[in-house]
């Protein structure tokens, strides 16, 4: 309040309307400070304060007691250690970042084209709109470990192993052998089994990324495809000239989302390395893992925004 | 405007028309009326219209056959008894149905209790984390204040920080919560530590600074910024105050993005199994239950052997059936919410 005061003061004697303006405009800026303050106080208590412990224990060794956490600071050690003695954690690392580096584009382009598809009209769009964005709703809960679990549990016990073994037992060996060709069809059936588990991954995870880029095309005015329309564009032309460069901001969304959402899934295995870490209590250890991790998230992060923010195009407002 | 029967009707003739125009054309000789490039252009858009659907069709069915593949084979184990698990001709239909085996997961699950509460806290939480979150929005997106920048770069950091990061220290101040007062209060007076107590949900959404509310957050900026600000002007003109001028004016006009946050926060608090279980040691959530289902199920049905997956299989199963029905229901009324929402939200913007 002391601020409005001295403003006040200060302009009062020259412009006695102006002075009601200005105090006006501040008025208004601690209003706005109301406005957040729930939240600030709120991120303070449940959000700053325990990222700034958590980065304490990643300095300390700490053992946890009855009355609280006992620390006793050892410098960088953590961090050395996670690096330097801990095989399995840069191994997941480096595991990590190769999947995602892999993963991201298949994925971005995989919504792309199925948000295309879905925005286009035709008879049971609403069904398709509705099965595709189920994932949104499914994928993120304990759900998916056991339709994953089922994957990997080998034999037809469900998920995209049954859906593979489909074709590996029956149709490609038999059509195979129908024509004369024997022997290949184990090579075969194992590529055509990683590529339905991959297309069982990708299609479960692009909810989200879907649901963002429909959204964006939604906002690209009927009028400028009839115009393209006249000017005899194909659609492939109208697509790189238009589609693309309308829903590029979301595109950078959408793959930030992505980036974040496989760094941050509980069931990656970096982050069951660190939370066993601090299921055997062993805390100071597992925040030192996650920051280091979490820091390697925001070099990737920073890096993948400067390089998409030049392409993009940003309409100017 | 016309209705959208008229305007199908408009289409209609405009259709006949066009054909028409083109039966004429083709009569007279159609090199008089267009250039050689217009005829392939014509000629290339009616190859693809008559393609191009029955690729899409394949497409869109394949893809719908993989994401439903699963929830399938749910049903189709869920009512399956247990030993037709190993008879190799079934492949979907069961020879006999049976309810056993959704009885038998409840009584694990105790799935009505465990409903029961996980509703009240995922709308409780929800709903508190709505209002919040609305409210922060708005001040980030129409007011200037010194150092909203930063600020909303930390909102920006809620978003990418995971939630593994804070979770041991959180714990270490829920356990230890002070003031101890209002500890003793929210439990009743009958400890000092709100660990297992709904409050570790609730504080935190009632201070906006629930499951993903980093986004939430960002999403109501989205929308206000989009809207237009005249709106707040003539009321700020007629003398009402911001606070009262949002109540009146912005919510009203933001009721479509208040569902959308609101069905997804039901929708991640209801699958959230990471944050409530470190502040839950009872798994009292249905997301808990289902987490913690296999080794339920093989101490209470199994004796504490060990046993297969596929032995297992169709009490997972149906545990999956019946953990993901509310929200499936949910999911099936207001989906178009979903999307239009998200459209509408200014997100697209």
């Amino acid at each position: 309040m002391s601020d409005t005061e001295k403003t006040t003061t200060a302009a009062a004697p020259a412009k006695a309307e102006k002075k009601h303006r200005l105090s006006y405009e501040k008025r208004k800026g601690l209003y706005g400070y109301g406005f957040i303050a729930l939240w600030a106080l709120g991120t303070l208590y449940f959000f700053i304060y325990p990222l700034i412990v958590s980065i304490i224990y990643s300095f300390n060794e700490t053992h946890v007691q009855p009355g609280g956490m006992e620390m006793k600071y050892i410098g960088w050690k953590n961090y050395v250690n996670a690096f330097r003695k801990d095989q399995d954690y840069s191994l997941a690392l480096v595991d990590m970042l190769k999947n995602t580096a892999l993963r991201t584009p298949l994925i971005i382009i995989f919504s792309i084209f199925i948000a295309l598809v879905l925005n286009q009209k035709f008879k049971g769009r609403t069904f398709a709109r509705a099965v595709f964005f189920l994932p949104v709703i499914i994928a993120t809960g304990p759900v998916m470990d056991i339709i994953n679990g089922n994957m990997s549990t080998g034999g037809y016990s469900g998920g995209s192993e049954q859906f593979s073994t489909m074709f590996e037992a029956n149709l490609v060996d038999q059509l195979l052998n129908f024509l004369g060709i024997y022997n290949i069809s184990d090579k075969l059936s194992s590529i055509i089994n990683s590529l339905t588990t991959d297309i069982f991954n990708l299609v479960w995870n692009s909810g989200i990324q879907i649901l963002l880029i429909l959204a964006a095309l939604q906002g690209i005015s009927p009028a400028s495809k009839e115009a393209a329309q006249m000017e005899g564009a194909t659609s492939w032309e109208f697509f790189w000239k238009i589609t693309l460069p309308t829903i590029s901001p979301m595109i950078l969304a959408s793959v930030v989302y992505t980036v974040v959402d496989s760094f941050v899934d509980p069931g990656n295995k970096v982050m069951t390395i660190v939370l066993n870490k601090s299921t055997n209590w062993d805390h100071g250890y597992s925040a030192a893992m996650a920051w280091a991790y979490f820091a390697i998230i925001g070099v990737c992060l920073a890096i993948i925004v400067a390089i998409l923010n030049k392409v993009i195009y940003y309409e100017v407002e | 405007m016309a209705t959208k029967k008229e305007e199908k009707q408009f289409e209609k003739e405009r259709k006949a028309a066009a054909k028409a125009r083109q039966r004429r054309m083709k009569e007279i000789g159609i090199e008089k009326f267009l250039t050689p490039e217009q005829i392939k252009y014509n000629r290339r858009q009616r190859a693809i219209s008559a393609v191009w659907p029955v690729f899409r069709f394949l497409i869109l069915f394949g893809l719908c056959f993989i994401i439903l593949y699963p929830l399938i084979f749910m049903l189709s184990t869920a009512f399956r008894p247990s030993e037709q698990m190993n008879d190799p001709s079934i492949i979907w239909i069961p020879k006999s149905f049976t309810m056993d085996n959704v009885k038998q997961t409840w009584g694990v699950m105790k799935f009505d209790k465990t409903l029961i509460n996980t509703i009240i806290l995922n709308l409780v939480a929800s709903i508190l984390q709505v209002v919040t979150c609305s409210i922060t929005g708005y001040g980030f997106a129409r007011f200037k204040f010194k150092g909203k920048n930063i600020l909303f770069g930390i909102v920006i950091m809620m978003i990418v920080v995971p939630p593994q990061i804070t979770t041991i220290p959180l714990y270490m101040q829920f356990a230890h919560f002070k003031p101890e007062f209002l500890a003793k209060l929210f439990t009743l007076g009958k400890s000092a530590s709100l660990i297992n107590s709904p409050w570790t949900m609730y504080l935190p959404a009632l201070f906006a600074n629930g499951i993903r509310a980093g986004l939430f957050i960002f999403i109501f900026r989205q929308f206000f910024r989009g809207l237009p600000k005249e709106l707040e002007d003539a009321a700020y003109l007629d003398g009402c105050s911001p606070l009262y001028t949002y109540v009146k004016i912005m919510i009203p006009n933001a009721r479509q993005s208040f569902l959308t946050v609101f069905l997804f926060s039901i929708v991640w608090y209801w699958n959230d199994y990471y944050v409530s279980s470190s502040f839950f040691t009872n798994n009292d959530t249905v997301a808990l239950m289902l987490k913690n289902l296999n080794t339920n199920l093989i101490q209470q049905l199994f004796d504490g052997q060990s046993v297969s997956v596929r032995q297992i299989i169709v009490w997972l199963e149906a545990g999956c059936l019946l953990s993901i029905t509310p929200i499936l229901v949910m999911y099936v009324f207001l989906q178009r919410y979903f999307v239009e929402g998200i459209e509408k939200s200014g997100l697209a913007n």
